[in-house]
């Protein structure tokens, strides 16, 4: 299972429009940065910036051909994200122990 | 569900009155205390506590770019206070348009409306809390169909 904070930044890395259409592309084969960019109208630098985004974190891998460097999407990492019950449980146990320390006050609040 | 990892069911029993626990469901304010732990916040929590009634959601994330927000909405399904309450929740752009998981890179069948479903109950101690949250996938009639969707990708990308 991957870790929390990997996932809080792969749900950070899909809270954003444009990245989501680059997976969603992706998912149907690899493509250039060049090929990315078409649909948007973005400059070659920012859809290279959402690109670092996603590679950061670890959805997408890209080649090591020098010049065109295809990216692909990184299908590990997107099982983490499409399993959420793995990705959930952690993030529900958290939130519950917050909600003890929120009762917890209550308590300290009512005496 | 005959497919477990589309579910998660987590049982804790907390040492607080049961009205305490349903108000930590049911009020904004409280809510917005503790469901956005490790470093999220929860700046928006709008809830109409009526059957139908619209459940909004803004969880934030910083992130060395800035805050980064996602958003979720859903419906109140049940509201049987203070024993049991049942709300959908979806992925949504902040207006509350559905972001279909197919247009994150997900795969057909992926769940695009989930389920939450709280159980309390008064017990020596406090009160036990159960909650399921499980995916209804697109399509669907709930049965495990998107664990072979992301078999089917996988698949189809170690082919390619």
């Amino acid at each position: 299972m991957v870790q929390s904070d990997d996932l809080s930044t792969a749900f950070a890395a899909l809270a954003h429009p444009t990245r989501r259409a680059i997976l969603a592309r992706l998912a149907k084969g690899e493509a250039s940065v060049n090929q990315l960019a078409e649909p948007f109208d973005l400059s070659l630098p920012a859809i290279s910036k959402h690109i670092g985004v996603l590679e950061k974190a670890g959805l997408i891998t890209r080649g090591r051909q020098a010049q065109f460097r295809p990216c692909r999407i990184n299908p590990e990492a997107i099982k983490s994200v499409a399993d959420w019950a793995d990705a959930y449980r952690p993030i529900w146990n958290q939130r519950f122990d917050a909600m003890a320390a929120v009762l917890e006050d209550m308590k300290e609040d009512d005496k | 569900m005959s497919d477990q990892d589309s579910w998660v069911r987590i049982e804790r029993v907390f040492d607080a009155k049961i009205e305490d626990v349903w108000r930590m469901w049911t009020e904004a304010a409280l809510f917005q205390r503790w469901y956005g732990p490790n470093g999220a916040q929860v700046p928006t929590a709008e809830m109409d506590l009526t059957i139908g009634g619209t459940r909004k959601i803004e969880m934030q994330m910083t992130t060395p770019k800035g805050p980064m927000s996602m958003w979720f909405i859903g419906v109140y399904k049940e509201i049987s206070a203070p024993r049991r309450l049942v709300y959908t929740e979806s992925m949504c752009q902040p207006d509350g348009t559905i972001i279909p998981p197919e247009a994150m890179g997900m795969p057909e069948g992926h769940p695009d409306v989930t389920e939450v479903i709280v159980e309390l109950e008064s017990v020596e101690g406090g009160t036990r809390m159960v909650m399921v949250h499980w995916g209804v996938p697109a399509g669907t009639a709930g049965e495990g169909g998107w664990m072979q969707a992301i078999d089917k990708l996988g698949e189809a990308l170690n082919a390619g």
